[in-house]
């Protein structure tokens, strides 16, 4: 299937451009400010929460959802199922923007964002965040090598995209290992809470929790995306390879839902499940979108073999287990009691993320649409790879 | 070499009168500003009726717990456990990433929040008084008690002192030296007399909280390995099955590759 994109050069700005753009500035402004007076100016963040919205949607959502990468890499590269080759480049830009988002993220996060790279020099063996930050930035340059032959075909160095071609098997794998590694790490980040995280979460399996709800949401990304830009970028859409995509999906919600609930069962933790209140409201929404809708979606075949099915189904399971990832990693944590212990500056008890604070997020969101827009503007990211097929 | 002697405070919640003169020490000592502080002292509140009245408080400051959390959770190694007790954090290697806060199961660091690039924020919490114990002295807060709420001595000592304190009146403390065992034990003692959850100290094992994260930690590097092996081990075999069945398929049709080549 041939799919024929007519690339203009000529840089005219559409609505939705100016408004992308305008969305980067006023992050860029709020950013400013932040740096200028401090986290406390831009966010609701307090000592009671050290970590919320930022932490829950940049790095927890914004790692997951650029989790397509790996497995489309694996899937074509690893497992030769060629014929998923046209969703490589789409997933592999995904991930790469994704994981540059997480980075751009962190530098307004982190309170010395100029000693990020300390993590490449200091080690503390025993911290789970310095694993992830590690396999972060190496998979982050992964992406980058899996990426450059797109560029380089874009600019017209055949010579250079076939050169990296010939050795992309040691990346694949040491992509995928990174990505297993700290998927799965982003878990393990909360371990370290037991006191704090509510019970229903709360567990020594949660790293394997994460890594399969991880293939779930790439899974889902990449349908999205696929659909998605079939629609804005008016070019065809490779349905049958997304129906098969989806038809993986139960599978996967079916394990995870297995292991989630004998864990429950076995730790004891099931008593939980009807009786702690909005604890309980939370898990069980995120367990029946995130995982019991999706299965029940794409176990028909009429759904997924539907454009609007498959974008429907995805964006549920998306909504749900995103909803996983902000609960692990805010509403289900409670931190100590302020009140009793902490009057003076813990003064601030109840969280809700100011609108600056959500604006810096939407603007780093909104530049990795644009850059993806871009991408796919100016790069053969959707085309098929004709010449590296003929022998 | 002599052995060195870890270094503990013990609390007294029934001596203790709330008059706060631990906070102004520690902030003239370690030159605070008030409006932060490293030490605070929170009350719980008259509870019962009229003529039974009681009311209880809590100096809250760093346990320097013997397995600290904060120590396990920072990535850039900033903190440090000295032999002789303190839990110390070094600004220098801080990346201000905030996980300490999060691992901390008291809720002990806390943050710079009104300070940006060129001030820097950093992490702040009690240091011990590292720089009066190293001459001999006690820390700020124990030397300013008026009451002896606060002491600070050898930590076999002061467990020792303290459970002299619980059988000789029972009916004054609950009997449970808080700090004992709790999060793998702490340089932090507490005595007293209402339930320790009520001066809001969490109830926890005395496995640290960190234990978990540790063990998962420990998987990573052969987990790693013997991941990267089963991936290329795959690859290698789902490439050879290809191929060989590329060559059979060619084999039956010898026509085919030579047409190929010839393209």
């Amino acid at each position: 299937m041939k799919v024929q994109i007519t690339v203009h050069p000529r840089f005219h700005l559409k609505p939705l451009v100016v408004i992308l753009l305008a969305l980067m500035g006023i992050a860029f402004v709020i950013a400013m400010v932040r740096y200028a007076n401090g986290i406390g100016a831009v966010s609701n963040l307090s000592n009671s929460y050290p970590w919320a919205f930022w932490i829950s949607f940049d790095l927890f959502t914004g790692v997951a959802i650029s989790s397509g990468a790996f497995l489309m890499a694996a899937v074509v590269y690893i497992f030769e199922l060629k014929e998923f080759r046209p969703l490589v480049r789409p997933s592999v830009l995904t991930g790469f923007l994704g994981y540059m988002m997480v980075v751009v993220a962190l530098l307004v996060d982190l309170g010395h964002p100029e000693r990020i790279w300390y993590m490449m020099i200091h080690w503390n063996h025993t911290s789970v965040l310095l694993e992830i930050g590690i396999c972060v930035m190496t998979y982050l340059a992964v992406l980058a090598i899996e990426f450059a032959p797109v560029v380089f075909e874009g600019l017209k160095w055949q010579k250079f995209a076939h050169f990296i071609h010939r050795f992309i098997m040691p990346f694949v794998i040491l992509g995928v290992v990174l990505s297993t590694l700290h998927q799965s790490s982003l878990g393990s980040l909360l371990l370290i809470q037991p006191a704090k995280l509510y019970p229903l979460w709360w567990t020594p399996i949660l790293p394997i929790l994460f890594f399969i709800s991880a293939i779930t949401i790439g899974l889902s990304m990449i349908i999205f995306e696929s659909t998605l830009s079939a629609r804005y970028f008016q070019r065809g859409l490779e349905i049958h390879l997304l129906e098969k995509l989806a038809k993986a999906i139960p599978i996967v919600l079916a394990i995870y839902l297995v292991i989630k609930f004998s864990q429950l069962t076995f730790a004891g933790d099931i008593k939980y499940l009807f009786t702690s209140g909005l604890m309980s409201v939370l898990f069980w929404a995120e367990i029946l979108i995130g995982a019991v809708t999706p299965i029940v979606l794409f176990s028909i075949k009429r759904i997924r073999q539907s454009a609007n099915g498959l974008l429907f189904g995805a964006v549920i399971l998306l909504l749900g287990m995103i909803m996983n990832r902000f609960n692990v990693s805010w509403f289900a944590v409670t931190h100590p009691d302020p009140i009793t212990f902490m009057p003076i500056f813990m003064g601030q008890v109840t969280y809700f993320p100011s609108l600056p604070e959500v604006a810096v997020s939407i603007g780093i969101f909104s530049a990795g649409i644009l850059a993806f827009g871009l991408a796919v503007k100016y790069l053969p990211v959707f085309e098929e790879e004709e010449h590296h097929d003929t022998k | 070499m002599t052995e060195i002697k870890h270094k503990t405070f013990l609390f007294d919640a029934t001596r203790c009168i709330d008059c706060r003169a631990c906070m102004v020490a520690c902030s003239v000592e370690n030159k605070i500003p008030m409006n932060k502080t490293r030490i605070w002292v929170a009350g719980v509140g008259l509870k019962g009726e009229y003529p039974n009245l009681e009311r209880a408080s809590m100096v809250y400051h760093c346990m320097h717990c013997n397995e600290p959390d904060c120590l396990s959770a920072c990535p850039v190694g900033a903190y440090s456990k000295r032999l002789d007790g303190p839990v110390i954090y070094d600004p220098k290697k801080c990346i201000g990433c905030r996980y300490c806060m999060n691992a901390c199961p008291f809720g002990v660091p806390h943050f710079d929040w009104d300070k940006g690039l060129i001030e820097g924020a950093f992490i702040d919490k009690c240091t011990m008084c590292t720089q009066r114990i190293d001459i001999g002295l006690e820390p700020a807060c124990v030397a300013t008690c008026p009451t002896e709420a606060l002491m600070f001595g050898e930590r076999e000592e002061l467990l020792k002192y303290a459970h002299d304190r619980l059988t000789g009146q029972p009916v004054r403390y609950i009997n449970h030296v808080y700090g004992e065992t709790e999060n793998g034990g702490s340089s932090y003692l507490i005595l007293s007399h209402v339930p320790f959850k009520e001066l809001g100290l969490p109830d926890l094992p005395s496995q640290p909280v960190k234990e978990v994260s540790e063990a998962v930690m420990g998987l990573t590097i052969p987990f790693a390995l013997g991941w990267g092996a089963v991936l290329t081990a795959a690859a290698a075999g789902v490439h050879m099955y290809n191929q060989k069945k590329e060559a059979d398929a060619q084999k039956l049709e010898p026509s085919e590759p030579q047409a190929e080549e010839t393209k």
